[in-house]
């Protein structure tokens, strides 16, 4: 299933996405949180902490000026640049390259 | 990527950048479902409806508005009244969701209880597949 949560900033996605997320996973989904936004901070609601947290916005940034390789597939760019949240939620960073291709 | 990667039995919940612009550039019939979320202003409620607008010109799946941020009957009017037909969940204003983004923790661990917390524990029980 793939559920894509969208709205203004500062709406209340990431609280949304975040909630639901751990609560699908909860009753028992295999679920992955993508967080697509420039800033992430997914992390957070989700109950990462800071530290990861800011390490994802690191690694963020790191993709987008070209400093890291890309992942070649989906199971790798969950292993290298994901990160374990509560509920078994798996978190990942999604960077501008691996957003949505036009068309 | 949301496009184009067989997930296999995996769940994928995207938080798409704010805005529509990932929207756009979305292929038809990508996901599943569409969570459109808003809170009762005019600007997020414009967003909101072009975001609807568009998922279902690409026919992304069930598209739920999810009403932040709601005070009252006014309110949950308000934004019914941008989204005829659809189908809208209302979670209330609620000074949790605010602590637990002051303190940078969960929503979830610091208040389960809190009523908008259960009111998206509900609506992420509604987005459970049904048993075949």
């Amino acid at each position: 299933m793939r559920v894509a949560v969208v709205g203004k900033g500062g709406s209340g996605k990431t609280t949304t996405s975040a909630v639901v997320a751990r609560t699908l996973a909860r009753h028992g989904l295999s679920v992955v949180a993508l967080d697509c936004d420039s800033n992430p901070n997914l992390g957070i609601s989700l109950g990462v902490g800071d530290f990861e947290t800011e390490r994802l916005v690191a690694m963020r940034e790191a993709l987008d000026e070209g400093g890291e390789e890309h992942a070649p597939g989906w199971d790798d760019l969950i292993a290298r640049f994901g990160s374990d949240a509560p509920d078994g939620v798996r978190l990942a960073v999604v960077s501008r390259i691996d957003n949505p291709e036009p068309g | 990527m949301l496009g184009s990667v067989d997930f296999q039995d995996v769940t994928v919940i995207a938080d798409l950048e704010a805005g529509i612009g990932t929207l756009t550039r979305l292929a038809e019939q990508r996901v599943d479902a569409v969570l459109v979320v808003v809170e009762p202003t005019p600007k997020s409620l414009e967003v909101g409806q072009r975001a609807a607008a568009l998922a279902r010109d690409k026919q992304l799946g069930r598209i739920v508005v999810v009403a932040s941020r709601i005070r009252g009957d006014a309110d949950l009017a308000t934004v019914a009244g941008h989204f005829p037909g659809q189908e809208i969940v209302a979670i209330p204003d609620d000074p949790a969701i605010v602590e637990a983004d002051r303190k940078g923790v969960a929503p979830l661990d610091l208040a389960p209880d809190a009523p908008a917390v259960r009111a998206l524990c509900d609506l992420a029980r509604s987005l459970l597949p049904v048993p075949a």
